[in-house]
C-alpha cells in the first residue's frame, strides 16, 4: 500500500485477498482432493485436522507478514519458537506440582500454565527485540541478523535443557489446549483465529499498520514524513518474536513435549506462505488474508497427497514447483494490472 | 524417471476411476516412515511393499521430509483421514506422536509401530522393533575388542528424543563402563546431517589426541564420520563402529574405514510389519512385540556386509 493509493483502486481489495489467484488455487486443490477422495478428504475430521496443522505455522506466519512488509525477513522464527517453548516448559515445571495422571505430564494449575505462557511470550519478545535493534539501530541486514539469532536461540535452548527435551508438561495444557475443543472446535484453531483477527486489525486498520506499509514502501520517505522508523522496526520484530513465543506454547500443548529437534523448516515454510499470499519480498505490499491462504496451500497439498497415496518424493517436488509457479503467475497478474 | 512419472499419472487417473470404491478399505495398509529418502527406511518400505503384494494388501507409503515430530504429525493426521485398515508408523518422537497416534487408533484403525516406539503403548496392536539396547551393547563389546581395552571413545548420535537412537547410546555406554581401560568422551549430536558429524569428528581429533574409537548410532552420522576421518587422515588410527548397513557404509566397511557394522534388517522389518498387518486384518492374534534381526559384521566379513546392505531395489 503506497501512500498515494487511491481508495477506489480495485487492485487494493484483490491485493488484500492475496491477489485472488492464490485463493482460487487453494479452492481448486481442495475441490480436486475432495473429488478424488470424497470420503476421506472433505470429512469434518480432516478439515479440522488441516486447520490444527496450520494453526502454529499461521501464528508464526502472521509475524513474518509484518516483517516482510517492511522488506525485512525473519529466519529465526522456528528457533525462537523452540527457545520460548523450552523456557515456558521449564517455568511450568519449576513451579508446577507432582506428576500428572498420564505419562509425561504434571498436575500444574491454570495459574502455572498462564505464568509459563507469559514467560514463553516474553522469551520470544526478547529475541524479537534483539533482532529489531540489530536491524534498525545497528543497520545489519535482516537476513544476517535473523540467521545469527536462529542459531543463537536454538543453541541457548539446547544449553538450557542440556539437549534433552522437557518431557513434563502440565496435563491441563495438553488436554484442554493441545487436544481440547470448545463447542467442537479445537482450541488451537480458536487461538489462531483470534490472533489472526487481532493482527489483521492491527495491520489494516491502525496507524501501526499503515506505518508498517510506509516503511516497506520507502524507509527514507517514511523517515521524512516523521515516522519513527527505528522504533517502529524494533516493535515489528518484537511482535514477530512474541507470536513465535505464543507458537512455542501452542507447540508445547500440541506435542506435549518440547521439540528441540524440530521446527528447522518453519522459517522457510512461513516465508513461502507469506509470499504465496501476495506479500512482496521487496516490502510495502501485503495482507493477512493472503498469508492465511498461503499457509494452507502446502498443508492441503501434503494432506491430499498422503490421502491419495502419491509417493513422498513427488510431494517434495510438487511443493517446490507450486511455490514458484504460484508466485510467477501472481507476478504476471500484477504486471497486467500495472499496465492497465 | 519417466516411467515413474507415467506410473504416477496412472496412479492419479486410476484413483479417479476408482472414485468411491477406494473407501472399501479392508485390505489397505498405510506405512508412515520416519523420514523421506533414508536408505534404512527405503529398504523397510521395499520389504513391506514386496510382502504386501504377496499377501494381497494395498500399501500406501508416506513420510515427512525431516525426521522431526512437527513434520510427521500432519502426515499421521492425513493417514487418520484416509482411514486404512492398519497403519504401521515409525514414530519420530516417543512423546509428541502419542496424541495423534492415539487419535488414529480411536478412529478404528489398528496401529502398529515399527523401528521406534512410544512412551504410551496402551493403544498399540503390536510393536516391531530391533533390540536397540542390545545393539549398543554389542557395539561396545566390539569396540573393546578392537581397541584391546584401551583408549578414548566418542559417540555420535541424534539429539535426544528418538527412543531407538537413545537406547543404542544407553546400551553402548552401560556396557562401556565395564571396561576400565576405555575412557568415554560423551555423546555429540547431529540431526541427520553428515556435514555436522564430519565437523564433530575433526574437532574431537584436535581436542583428544588419544581418540581411538567412534560409535555412530546411524548411517548419516557414520557417513559424516568417515568424511571427517578421511579429512584428518586418521582413518586407520581411529576405529569407527557404525549402526546400520547403508550402501556408503558397506563400501567404507569394505575399504576398511569402518571397522565393524551393527546391522539391522529393515527389509525383514517391513516384511514382518505386513505379516502383522495381514494378521490384524484377518482378526488373528499377534504378539505384542516382534523383534527383527540384529547382526554384528566383523572386519573382513564382506559377504555378510553385502547380505545385510540396505537396498531399495523395488518400485514403490
Amino acid at each position: 500500500m503506497s501512500a498515494q493509493a487511491n481508495e477506489a483502486d480495485p487492485g487494493r481489495w484483490s491485493r488484500r485477498l492475496g491477489g485472488g489467484w492464490i485463493l482460487l488455487l487453494l479452492i481448486a486443490l481442495m475441490v480436486t482432493f475432495s473429488l478424488l477422495r470424497p470420503h476421506a478428504f472433505p470429512s469434518v475430521y480432516n478439515l479440522m485436522t488441516l486447520a490444527v496443522d496450520a494453526a502454529i505455522l499461521l501464528v508464526l506466519a502472521l509475524g513474518q507478514t509484518f516483517v516482510i512488509i517492511t522488506a525485512g525477513i525473519d529466519l529465526s522464527v522456528g528457533s525462537v519458537l523452540v527457545f520460548a517453548s523450552v523456557i515456558g516448559a521449564r517455568v511450568m515445571l519449576a513451579i508446577g506440582g507432582a506428576s500428572g495422571g498420564s505419562f509425561g505430564t504434571t498436575d500444574a494449575s491454570w495459574g502455572v500454565v498462564a505464568l509459563g505462557t507469559v514467560a514463553a511470550i516474553l522469551a520470544g519478545m526478547l529475541w524479537g527485540a534483539v533482532n529489531g535493534v540489530l536491524v534498525a539501530v545497528a543497520r545489519i541486514p535482516a537476513l544476517i541478523v535473523t540467521l545469527g539469532s536462529m542459531g543463537m536461540a536454538l543453541g541457548f535452548a539446547q544449553i538450557v535443557t542440556g539437549g534433552l527435551d522437557v518431557r513434563a508438561v502440565p496435563e491441563l495444557l495438553v488436554d484442554h489446549v493441545g487436544t481440547g475443543t470448545i463447542f467442537g472446535i479445537p482450541v488451537l484453531i480458536l487461538i489462531a483465529v483470534i490472533v489472526t483477527v487481532l493482527v489483521a486489525v492491527l495491520l489494516h486498520l491502525t496507524r501501526f499498520g499503515s506505518r508498517t506499509f510506509a516503511i516497506g514502501s520507502s524507509a527514507e520517505a517514511a523517515r521524512r514524513a516523521g515516522i519513527p522508523v527505528q522504533w517502529q522496526t524494533v516493535q515489528i520484530y518484537t511482535l514477530a518474536g512474541a507470536l513465535a513465543g505464543l507458537g512455542g506454547v501452542m507447540a508445547l500443548a500440541r506435542f506435549s513435549t518440547t521439540t528441540i529437534g524440530g521446527h528447522t523448516a518453519d522459517n522457510l515454510t512461513t516465508i513461502s506462505a507469506v509470499v504465496l499470499g501476495g506479500t512482496s519480498l521487496f516490502g510495502g505490499v501485503g495482507s493477512i488474508a493472503g498469508t492465511v491462504i498461503g499457509v494452507f496451500i502446502p498443508i492441503v497439498l501434503l494432506n491430499g497427497f498422503v490421502i491419495i497415496g502419491i509417493p513422498p518424493f513427488w510431494q517434495t517436488v510438487t511443493m517446490g514447483a507450486v511455490l514458484v509457479l504460484a508466485v510467477y503467475i501472481d507476478q504476471l497478474k500484477r504486471r497486467a494490472r500495472q499496465r492497465s | 524417471m519417466f516411467a515413474r512419472a507415467i506410473t504416477m499419472i496412472g496412479l492419479l487417473v486410476g484413483s479417479t476411476a476408482q472414485g468411491t470404491a477406494a473407501f472399501a478399505a479392508d485390505h489397505s495398509v498405510a506405512l508412515v516412515l520416519g523420514v523421506n529418502g533414508s536408505p534404512f527406511y527405503e529398504a523397510l518400505a521395499c520389504g513391506a511393499s514386496d510382502e504386501a503384494k504377496k499377501l494381497g494388501l494395498t500399501l500406501n507409503v508416506s513420510a515427512p521430509s525431516q525426521f522431526a515430530a512437527d513434520q510427521q504429525v500432519p502426515v499421521v493426521d492425513a493417514v487418520t483421514a484416509r482411514h486404512p485398515a492398519v497403519a504401521v508408523i515409525v514414530p519420530t518422537d516417543s512423546q509428541a506422536l502419542v496424541a495423534p497416534m492415539r487419535a488414529l487408533a480411536k478412529s478404528g484403525v489398528d496401529v502398529v509401530t515399527a523401528d521406534q516406539t512410544l512412551n504410551d503403548t496402551s493403544f498399540l496392536k503390536a510393536q516391531i522393533e530391533t533390540d536397540n539396547l542390545l545393539g549398543g551393547k554389542l557395539a561396545a563389546d566390539e569396540m573393546n575388542t578392537l581397541l584391546h581395552g584401551k583408549g578414548s571413545v566418542l559417540v555420535i548420535t541424534q539429539p535426544p528424543g528418538s527412543t531407538a537412537q537413545d537406547e543404542r547410546t544407553a546400551g553402548f555406554v552401560t556396557e562401556l563402563k565395564t571396561f576400565p581401560g576405555i575412557h568415554y568422551l560423551g555423546a555429540q549430536y547431529q540431526s541427520d546431517d553428515p556435514q555436522k558429524a564430519a565437523e564433530i569428528v575433526t574437532s574431537s581429533l584436535s581436542a583428544h589426541s588419544d581418540l581411538a574409537g567412534i560409535f555412530s548410532t546411524n548411517d548419516q552420522g557414520a557417513i559424516g564420520a568417515i568424511t571427517g576421518l578421511r579429512q584428518a587422515g586418521a582413518g586407520k588410527r581411529v576405529k569407527l563402529i557404525a549402526y546400520d548397513a547403508a550402501t556408503p557404509e558397506v563400501s567404507a566397511f569394505k575399504n576398511g574405514t569402518i571397522a565393524a557394522l551393527i546391522a539391522q534388517n529393515p527389509k525383514q522389518e517391513g516384511e514382518v510389519a505386513m505379516e502383522v498387518a495381514a494378521k490384524l486384518i484377518a482378526g488373528k492374534k499377534v504378539a505384542p512385540t516382534v523383534y527383527s534381526d540384529i547382526a554384528v559384521i566383523h572386519d573382513g566379513d564382506n559377504a555378510k556386509a553385502d547380505a545385510f546392505a540396505y537396498k531399495a531395489d523395488c518400485s514403490l
